[in-house]
């Protein structure tokens, strides 16, 4: 008697309700408190720039499907989560068309043509969004928390200000509450600000079992091991809560390296996920050169989802984990013992003259060896040198900037780019104490006795001088250089105005280098000008960031 | 207290609508019933009557043939009107006794004599339990008489299968709740007739007041009997989950309780040892349920061996709509009915009229999400979306290291699946692919 039911028959009678839709639809209301945040931090503009982009992934989803002759999927809301994600990891400064080159591409290039929804093999959204890094400027001017921008027109008067992440990659702990850590009272990123509503929608997502925690516990657990014991400022614990709260840690943990598609199918596969992505971002946030890497870590990550997935794969039912081992290490031995050292076996037998086998082979032997060895020789000491000096470098250039802006602008602690340009100045950039534009820093050129003076002069908002830090001359030692030193240089110091050799507002030259007095002088003239043209709008040329 | 098992599912249970009702006998006894002669794993059992011969309740009317066969007893009196193929639950057709109720139940002359348990050895039981031919009676066939003889000396556990963790069935339940007394001897007298010194009653959470009774019935009489309560999570009940879950023995790949030193009893076989020894009664009667939407009168039967799955129906007061799914055993792992000739059989424990809202309505199977929930919810260690992928690739290397062949067929893949990818019929279709190829 044949006990097995026909197939017609096959069980289960019973499914759970749920589908992919409502699975995206949990996701979609996971992420609104989020957005309703930032909505209050940032003013509306978060809802429209929402908006385009939703708009963008699902009417290129629509097209791409229509066109290609594929069925529509655009009511299983897929589309429509990877437009609220990539539009959560913008800032809210940038520009309309940036969520609609985010969204084309992710939606076109990295999910339809892999085959759409389960075919892609990275996370849509943080791929749109990494295209967008290649715009810098715009992917890293954030406005601050509660000043709210406007809808329409380009942000151009907003004030840049300087994130968590950046004061954690320049070594030092943001100035901020841990209240405002979690409420996201600080710039970033839409969505990556407030931690709170984000571990709101987190847990939310749990309980309805749409993601498991293995992968944001491991991936938030790595991370904050590796902080915790690597402090760079302050005590382990407060340098690891900042990491843990800034940046898009919390919104890639719950809401990217959770994506179904790109992440493990296996437990053990998400654990093994989670804690690569944890071990690359605490990587790249050290030695990367955007302040954050959450994003890099989870794209990386997704593209060993293949090989995690066959790692985890569940032992089978009922065979110990001993025999596993053993059949695999017989297993390695059979394939090992299937290599048999065959004697080589030589076209030309050996010439009874006294040739030897092989011989006639010697002289391109000869030539290829010594090529070889050259090559790999020069390889070796060019990567060796390379990898002595390259971090050193960098190192030295990164104290060099920290010298001057502390010579230039003592009080703050960070300077950063502003889209202020003027034909008087090399380089107009801004110094900020904490979250607070305390000056600009305006780099200018005068010419000197023996060539042209580089110096950057540290300007407060009131137009005084904070610092003058000379950063390149030619002038002659012991005599030019007179008017170099730091005794010379702070008799600038909370001056203002136009200055003069001699007269009111008078700065007393150095004897015998009256020509370098005179040039610095003149740059700080300049600075001081271009600061205080920058407050009249006058002779400034703002450009966008594009250029 | 016990382990678990990797993997389930929680599905509504559902069993509100009946695990407060009794077990009680049939309003309007089966004018007409069928007794198949194929009740367990052997071949089928002789017939001893013949057409027109007078039968009473108890008495043997067919005889195993060889030790994997059963011994079949009337459970009804009246007259035998034929002996031909019938239909049978399965979908096919099966030699049984067809006989005619006289409604008189006239017990057997010549019953089965009450017998105490501490004053006979081993051997009795096992003849008694062979006489009154007690099969496994669970989702198993098999004779308890083979069972007990191929375990004996290789099994140090006997465990009852007491967890019905499939949705709306409380035979089980009812069962221990009611007859608690007679399981506990049945389940000593199996465990000496195996030999074993450890007996295990394993029930799910939802049976607490059940087991609590037990407990007190266990306390006071000091029988050497473990309960052991675990949370409710299908598939429990499955012979392999059971054993992890109570020892933490793995069944080998393809292989039985047995090979992991375990025998696995369902409790209504338990029961019926019981009831064998302790009254001489042989095996005419099973619970079952019968609930669902579509029922007027969902309640727990008392049931003779082989009345017709529409008595059922009339007992429960008939259909309240047309039962969009008609179901023997339970919606996870039962078969599907297309009519209701066929007749109770003694591992029958529910009939399940499922109404149309009871039921989502079956989706087109979408892409996979890859979202894993398969994985994750396969008791046996499987990886569904792998093997789905492999086949329909038609990658029979990559199938062979994914082992279908260990799949029990629990539909917990399917289940989950927010795709609604059929994945137990794309695993069975793997299983048969290899099957064919290593044929070849």
């Amino acid at each position: 008697m044949n006990l097995c039911p026909t197939t017609a028959h096959v069980p289960p009678q019973l499914s759970r309700e749920g589908s992919t839709r409502s699975i995206m639809l949990d996701v979609i209301v996971a992420l609104l408190p989020s957005l309703g945040m930032s909505v209050y931090l940032f003013g509306p503009r978060v809802l429209t720039l929402t908006a385009v982009s939703i708009i963008t992934c699902v009417l290129s989803e629509y097209l791409y499907r229509r066109l290609t002759g594929k069925p529509d999927t655009t009511r299983d809301l897929s589309a429509c989560v990877t437009g609220l994600l990539l539009a959560m990891t913008l800032p809210v400064t940038a520009s309309y068309w940036a969520p609609v080159l985010g969204g084309i591409f992710a939606i076109v290039v990295v999910k339809q043509f892999y085959g759409g929804l389960g075919g892609n093999f990275m996370n849509p959204a943080l791929a749109g969004r990494m295209v967008l890094c290649t715009f810098p400027h715009m992917m890293t001017t954030w406005s601050d928390a509660l000043h709210w921008v406007p809808v329409f027109g380009a942000p151009v008067d907003v004030v840049s200000t300087a994130t968590p992440m950046s004061y954690l990659h320049n070594g030092q702990l943001p100035p901020l509450e841990f209240g405002q850590m979690m409420m996201g009272q600080h710039g970033g990123a839409i969505g990556e600000v407030s931690i709170f509503m984000l571990l709101l929608g987190g847990l939310y997502l749990l309980a309805r079992g749409v993601i498991s925690i293995r992968i944001p516990a491991a991936f938030v657990g790595t991370v904050a091991l590796l902080t915790f014991f690597t402090p760079q400022a302050g005590s382990g614990l407060e340098w690891m809560t900042a990491q843990l709260c800034s940046g898009g840690l919390i919104l890639g943990a719950f809401f990217m390296a959770t994506d179904y598609t790109t992440s493990p199918v296996t437990p053990r596969g998400h654990v093994l996920f989670g804690v690569g992505c944890g071990v690359l971002t605490v990587l790249l946030r050290h030695y990367g050169s955007y302040p954050d890497g959450v994003g890099w870590a989870i794209l990386t990550m997704n593209c060993v989802v293949w090989l995690l997935d066959r790692a985890g794969m569940p032992r089978r039912f009922g065979v110990r984990p001993m025999t596993l081992t053993h059949q695999w290490f017989q297993k390695v031995g059979r394939s090992l013992s299937a290599i048999r050292f065959v004697k080589p076996k030589f076209h030309h037998p050996i010439h009874q003259q006294g040739t030897m086998p092989g011989e006639e082979y010697l002289d391109q032997i000869k030539c290829v060896l010594p090529v070889a060895g050259t090559l790999l020789a020069v390889i070796l000491l060019i990567s060796g040198v390379h990898s002595a000096t390259d971090l050193d470098t960098a190192r030295q250039e990164h104290q060099m900037e920290q010298d001057i802006l502390s010579l230039a602008m003592p009080d703050a602690q960070i300077r950063t780019e502003t889209p202020y340009r003027s034909p008087n100045a090399i380089s107009i950039s801004a110094g900020y104490s904490g979250s607070d534009l305390i000056g600009y820093c305006v780099e200018v050129q005068t010419p000197g006795f023996h060539g042209p003076i580089n110096m950057v002069v540290g300007v407060d908002l009131d137009g005084k001088v904070t610092g003058v830090a000379i950063t390149d001359h030619q002038e002659i030692q012991g005599m030019g250089t007179q008017a170099l030193t730091p005794a010379f240089l702070n008799r600038f110091v909370g001056r203002s105005g136009t200055l003069s050799l001699s007269g009111t507002n008078a700065i007393d030259a150095v004897s015998g280098a009256t020509v370098t007095s005179n040039a610095v002088m003149t740059g700080v003239n300049q600075a001081l000008a271009v600061v205080a043209n920058l407050d009249k709008g006058e002779n400034v040329n703002y450009t966008d960031g594009e250029v | 207290m016990g382990h678990s098992f990797f993997g389930g599912i929680h599905p509504a249970a559902r069993k509100e609508s009946t695990r407060r009702k009794p077990l009680v006998h049939l309003d309007i006894a089966p004018a007409r019933i069928a007794i198949p002669l194929d009740m367990s794993t052997g071949p089928c059992s002789i017939p001893l009557v013949r057409v027109g011969e007078r039968v009473k309740v108890g008495q043997l009317i067919a005889q195993a043939d060889g030790e994997q066969g059963a011994n079949i007893h009337s459970s009804v009196s009246g007259m035998v009107e034929a002996i031909q193929p019938r239909p049978y639950p399965w979908g096919d057709t099966v030699p049984a006794i067809v006989i005619s109720n006289d409604g008189n139940n006239t017990p057997c002359s010549n019953p089965l004599t009450p017998l105490v348990l501490d004053n006979i050895s081993q051997e009795d039981i096992l003849t008694r339990i062979r006489e009154a031919g007690v099969t496994d009676m669970g989702r198993d066939f098999t004779s308890a008489y083979w069972k007990i003889l191929s375990a004996r000396g290789r099994a140090d556990t006997l465990i009852v299968n007491a967890a019905e963790s499939d949705p709306y069935i409380t035979a089980d339940h009812r069962l221990l709740l009611e007859r608690g007394a007679q399981i506990l001897l049945g389940t000593r007298a199996l465990a000496r007739a195996i030999g074993v010194q450890r007996a295990v009653i394993a029930a799910e959470g939802d049976k607490l007041n059940a087991m609590e009774d037990l407990e007190r019935k266990v306390r006071k009489k000091d029988i050497r009997v473990e309960l052991h309560i675990l949370p409710s999570r299908y598939p429990l009940g499955g012979e392999k989950q059971i054993v992890q879950a109570i020892t933490k023995r793995e069944v080998p790949p393809q292989g039985a309780a047995l090979d992991v030193r375990c025998v696995v009893f369902n409790v209504a076989a338990a029961f019926a040892a019981g009831e064998a020894i302790a009254k001489g009664r042989p095996v005419t009667h099973r619970a079952i349920t019968v609930s669902g939407g579509a029922v007027n009168r969902p309640r727990n039967l008392w049931v003779p061996i082989g009345t017709p799955l529409k008595d059922l129906v009339t007992a429960a007061e008939g259909f309240r709509c047309q039962p969009d799914l008609m179901l023997l055993g339970g919606p996870m792992s039962g078969v599907t009915l297309q009519d209701l000739t066929a007749p109770v059989i003694k591992n029958t424990n529910s009939l399940l009229c499922l109404a149309d809202w009871e039921r989502p309505v079956p989706q087109k199977p979408s892409t996979c999400i890859r979202c894993g929930k398969c994985v994750y919810s396969c008791p046996m260690h499987l990886a569904p979306i792998f093997i789905h992928r492999a086949l329909r690739a038609k990658d029979l290397d990559q199938l062979e290291r994914l082992h279908p062949q260990d799949c029990m067929d629990c539909g917990c893949c399917s289940y989950v699946c927010p795709s609604n990818i059929r994945l137990v019929q794309s695993v069975r279709s793997a299983r048969i692919l290899l099957q064919k190829e290593a044929d070849k």
